[in-house]
């Protein structure tokens, strides 16, 4: 009940946030603000480049950790990966989440890697493996910024940053090599998951927001007879 | 000693260098602004501010202060005294890039000292840039270019900014050899917009463009697809597949394509249609392409909605589509070869290869099928392109197709007309001209339908037999070029040929060029004939091998050696001409030029010279002349031959003719004489008288015998008779061209009427019957010769006989009787044998003792009666008398003439 509660709060809010713009929008000319379509549209097409970047980023940084990373069906358990956001989820958990919530989540998820990979970076040994990250850092701080976009064009307020996790990644005293490389290989495990679940997401959202635009469409139409 | 001079020069230079430097550092005063940098054409004005110490020093003030630019300097008006010891001056519109200005003051004794120097630098201030754009390769850094604006002279920094909404980014500095670009050093963020801008900025201001907000990915320029391949289906002739692996970018990004294609060789490229590939693929399917034939493939693409920019076109890739049946006939026409003999003729078929985009594959062999009316005769495969056949007189049916490894193409059919077939219906209004770089033939159709029409050309020249090429044209065609290679400059003849159902119809020719040129030689002229003032000039046409085009017209040029040059312009049908009003007596230089559409070419020169007269001008003179002359003489002589007595009586005094002269006919009755000699009788048909002529020449001094003999007997005769002889002896008057009668001592020579007879003429019997007494004539004083040889010329020694003679003539040539020795019928005396030579006459020889019986005989001249009877009676003499007119030496005179004395 609750999820469809949520669902249900999501569409009106989504609803209300149209009929809302719907004043505002010149009834013959669409040049002003276009609404949060086309950047949920950005935000998914940047998940998915992000996901298209990560496939290469993590290929050579897991050859960069070496064996047993590297192995395509090296599947090691979750140790000391605790502190990164996960992205698994139930599937009823995850179809109940309302649109803020489902934003909120996946701005304090990214914000989190973002830290983390930002400590990998600083570790990280090849130039042109650094550039990648640094690049994939950028990307990623650019997807941030993209998920608060549209926070913002929905009229969501941004989540507050969690005292000490800004201060990203602080390695951990008892940190042996191995496990310093296993919890390297989460972090990438991690955003790839966290990037095919934001896809989906921004999926939902990008058809959520479809029927407004519909509406929009049917509005002008009748304004027009 | 130069070592320490060199050494002490040294210090001094250094005290003197650590002097001026001290200055230098020190200087006595400032200018301010330090640096100025100002507009162009804008007002500068500077301060001087003079140091107290110096001022003291040097004894100036302020007012001294004076300024130079470039060391010029500037005109008091511009200074202005601030106190005591600053002033200013301004400089107005400055117009030059770079000013040095210098602060000076002048001292005591007129001395200028430089101050203080700045360097003004005049430019403007950066324009706004304008036309920002950014593109992004695939896989690099976002590079962005703008227009600079104006030239600004000074040193002009552009910085492209860049930001997202929450972070900016490191600026990126333009690069003072390409100021209007820079490529950041960070890979862009697609579906995050970005804002850039840029900013200009000098010493004189800064500008900033119109920001630019785009997303990075809506800048992309991707990289082309790649490993391009091209498949051919067996099923369809006309289609290929393309696939490609395309570029790493549509991992996120959807692309459009542009496919182009074309085949090999040719330039031009097909372009699918845009709505065809406008989604993301790796494959397409190229449909309606020629079969059996290769084609080149290249592919790009950009983001599906347009924004952005194309990849680089793909390498390019090729492949064949798959062979299909032959699509046309093949062109087929026929030649014959021998016409009908024995029954029989050769006719040649002939076809076409056909071109590969009919062909649709390798023709491997045509097949011929000849009917004759409904049946099939015969059947042939042939490789070639051509087929001969020896054919009846009847009318034929050929069917041709073409095969390939598909299947045969439709059958191409030819009718061959019967034998006595008659061709008609031609084409109408056959011209062939060219239009670009072809020669194109153009016709009207004649009424009837026709099923295709044949088209034959072959260059015409005269080294080289016509060797046609043809081609088909469909029946609906009235105009096509020729598909051939051809030549420029070469006449080509082209023969159009209507084909109708029935058999081809009557074939039409016409001649054209592909382009025409000059002539490459020109006509050599000649002249036919040349008169006083008029040529007539004759050339031969020019072969159609140098020709190089119609010809158009002939010029003929002419000049004398000194005149201006005439040009006439003669048709080109004509192959003389006719030069008129020519100067006669001229030498004249002519040359003739051939004119085609393209230009024109001169033969050789050629040079005659007109004559002085005209051709009979001369004969018209001479003629005249000549017969003038000749009548003046015919005149003259006619009137000497009509007044020729009076000419004659001038001339030639009247000389009396001796032959003329008769001593006497006194002696009518001359005994016959045949009893004297036979050989006298034997000549007797001859005018020979009785006097006997003989030659006495140096080498011949024997006389003839018979001659001798009867002279001998006539002497005898004479001498026992009464020898008489014209009055000679003693005459005194033998000069006399006059009768006259000279007195004689002998009353018997005075009744002789002979006057001035040089010599006498004996004449036997006369006085026969009288003797006078021989002795009385024993000397005869007549100078001429008379026969005394005749007389003896046994007993008188030629000596004697020829005294007084000059040696070698002969005494008597001239003066003798007919020679016995051409007595005789066929030997006729002539009258000029016996020219009188009157020179000679007197000087005769004198008959000495010769004959005293003739002398006698003169001396004894007959009765004036006498000789008439004598002549009657005497044959001989009669004869004789006959014969004396046409004798010179026996002058007689002759009745009525003169008589001797």
């Amino acid at each position: 009940m609750d999820l469809r509660a949520g669902d249900s709060w999501g569409i009106i809010a989504c609803l209300c946030t149209v009929l809302w713009h719907l004043p505002a929008v010149p009834a013959l000319n669409r040049t002003g603000d276009p609404g949060p379509g086309p950047s949920i549209q950005k935000t998914y097409d940047l998940t998915r480049y992000l996901e298209h970047q990560l496939r290469t980023l993590a290929g050579t940084y897991l050859n960069y950790l070496g064996p047993p990373f590297n192995e395509p069906d090296f599947n090691p358990p979750r140790l000391g990966a605790e502190t990164l956001p996960r992205a698994t989820v139930n599937l009823e958990v995850w179809r109940s989440l309302n649109d803020k919530l489902r934003l909120t989540q996946n701005y304090e998820a990214y914000s989190h890697l973002l830290c983390h990979l930002r400590g990998l970076n600083r570790q990280a040994a090849a130039a042109e493996l650094r550039r990648s990250l640094a690049h994939f850092c950028t990307s990623l701080q650019g997807l941030l910024g993209s998920i608060a976009g549209v926070m913002a064009a929905l009229g969501y307020p941004l989540p507050q940053p969690l005292p000490g996790a800004e201060p990203a990644w602080a390695p951990g005293p008892a940190h042996s090599d191995f496990l310093q490389k296993m919890d390297d290989f989460w972090l990438l495990k991690e955003l790839q998951t966290w990037l095919w679940r934001s896809a989906k997401d921004f999926n939902r959202l990008k058809k959520k927001m479809q029927p407004p635009a519909a509406a929009v469409t049917l509005h002008l139409e009748a304004h027009g007879f | 000693m130069p070592a320490r001079w060199t050494w002490t020069g040294r210090v001094l230079f250094l005290l003197l260098a650590v002097e001026s430097l001290g200055e230098l550092l020190d200087p006595c005063g400032s200018i301010v602004p330090e640096a100025p940098v100002v507009p162009l054409g804008a007002n500068l004005t500077a301060v001087c501010v003079l140091k107290e110490q110096c001022m003291r020093d040097l004894h100036v003030r302020a007012e001294d202060i004076f300024w130079r630019t470039n060391h010029v300097a500037v005109p008091r008006r511009q200074y202005a005294v601030l106190n005591s010891t600053a002033a200013s001056v301004t400089l107005a519109g400055l117009s030059l890039l770079s000013v040095q200005l210098t602060c000076n003051v002048r001292t005591f004794g007129q001395l200028d000292q430089n101050v203080y120097g700045v360097h003004v630098t005049a430019g403007l201030p950066p324009e706004k840039p304008e036309n920002l754009s950014c593109i992004v390769p695939e896989g690099k850094r976002m590079t962005c270019q703008w227009d600079a604006g104006r030239e600004t002279h000074l040193e002009t920094n552009f910085t492209l900014k860049s930001e997202w909404a929450t972070e900016r980014f490191a600026d990126c500095r333009a690069r003072r050899e390409a100021p209007t670009s820079c490529t950041v050093d960070y890979s862009p963020v697609y579906f995050v917009n970005l804002e850039v801008w840029v900013e200009a900025e000098n010493a004189l201001g800064r500008a900033v463009s119109a920001h630019l907000n785009f997303d990075p990915v809506d800048k992309v320029r991707p990289n082309p697809p790649h490993n391009l391949s091209v498949s051919s289906s067996e099923e369809l002739s006309s289609i290929l597949k393309l696939t490609w692996v395309n570029p790493s970018i549509t991992s996120f990004m959807r692309l459009k394509y542009d496919i182009q294609y074309r085949t090999r060789g040719a330039s031009a490229w097909t372009q699918i249609p845009p709505e065809d590939t406008a989604s993301t693929r790796s494959s397409f399917t190229v449909q309606d392409l020629r079969p059996f034939t290769e084609h080149v493939f290249r592919v790009r693409c950009m983001k599906d909605d347009g924004r952005g920019y194309w990849s680089a076109w793909s390498e390019e890739a090729s492949g064949t589509t798959c062979e299909d049946r032959p699509s046309k006939a093949p062109s087929f026409w026929y030649k014959t070869e021998q016409p009908l003999a024995h029954g029989s003729r050769s006719v040649r078929l002939l076809w076409k290869t056909l071109p590969p985009f009919e062909a649709n594959g390798r023709i491997l062999d045509y097949e011929v099928t000849l009917w004759r009316g409904k049946a099939a005769v015969q059947n042939y495969t042939v490789n070639d392109t051509r087929l001969t056949l020896n054919l009846t007189g009847d009318r034929y049916r050929a069917t041709l197709t073409a095969r390939n490894g598909v299947g045969r193409s439709d059958a191409a059919t030819l009718t061959i007309p019967a034998c006595d077939f008659q061709a008609t219906r031609p084409v109408r209004d056959l011209k062939a001209f060219p239009k670009d770089d072809m020669l194109w033939v153009e016709w009207t159709a004649p009424g009837q339908p026709v099923t295709s029409y044949i088209l034959e050309w072959c260059v015409l020249s005269d080294r080289a037999p016509c060797v046609p090429d043809w081609q088909q044209e469909a029946g609906t065609v009235h105009c096509t070029f020729l598909t051939g290679t051809l030549e420029e400059s070469k006449c080509y003849l082209i023969t159009v040929t209507p084909v109708y159902v029935d058999g081809p119809g009557l074939p039409q020719t016409t001649q054209a060029y592909l382009k025409q040129a000059p002539p490459s030689k020109g006509p050599t002229v000649r002249t036919k004939k040349v008169g006083k003032n008029e040529a007539v000039l004759e050339w031969d046409r020019l072969p159609v091998d140098v020709q190089n085009g119609f010809i158009r017209n002939y010029t003929i040029f002419y000049k004398t050696s000194a005149g201006n040059e005439t040009a006439v312009h003669v048709d080109p049908s004509h192959t003389d001409y006719t030069l008129s009003s020519l100067t006669s007596d001229t030498l004249y230089m002519v040359r003739m030029a051939a004119y085609t559409d393209e230009g024109g070419k001169d033969g050789p020169e050629f040079t005659f010279t007109t004559p002085k007269f005209a051709q009979g001008e001369i004969e018209a003179i001479v003629v005249p002349v000549c017969l003038a002359f000749l009548l003046v003489t015919l005149l003259g002589v006619l009137f000497c031959f009509n007044k020729r007595d009076l000419i004659k009586k001038h001339i030639w005094p009247n000389v009396p003719d001796p032959s003329k002269s008769h001593i006497a006919q006194w002696s009518p009755h001359t005994p016959p004489r045949h009893n004297f000699s036979s050989k006298e009788q034997m000549c007797s048909d001859s005018s020979v008288t009785d006097v006997s002529i003989v030659e006495i020449e140096a080498g011949d001094r024997k006389p003839l015998p018979e001659d001798l003999k009867s002279l001998d007997l006539f002497r005898k005769d004479k001498a026992s008779t009464e020898g008489h002889s014209s009055g000679i002896g003693g005459s005194s008057c033998l000069s006399s061209s006059r009768p006259s009668i000279c007195s004689s001592e002998d009353s018997e020579s005075a009744r002789s009427t002979a006057s001035a007879v040089q010599y006498s003429t004996v004449v036997h019997g006369g006085y026969r019957h009288q003797a006078p007494p021989a002795q009385a004539f024993s000397r005869s004083e007549s100078t001429q010769p008379l026969l005394d040889s005749e007389e003896r010329p046994e007993e008188l020694p030629l000596s004697d006989a020829l005294d007084g003679l000059p040696p070698g003539q002969p005494p008597f040539q001239q003066s003798g009787g007919p020679r016995l020795s051409g007595c005789g019928p066929g030997s006729p005396v002539r009258e000029e044998d016996f020219l009188p030579d009157p020179a000679a006459q007197p000087p005769a020889c004198g008959l000495g003792k010769a004959f005293p019986e003739a002398l006698a005989a003169g001396a004894l001249g007959p009765g004036l009666e006498g000789p008439i009877g004598g002549l009657e009676a005497v044959g001989v003499e009669a004869e004789l008398d006959e014969g004396l007119p046409k004798s010179y030496l026996p002058q007689t005179v002759r009745r009525g003439g003169y008589m001797p004395q």
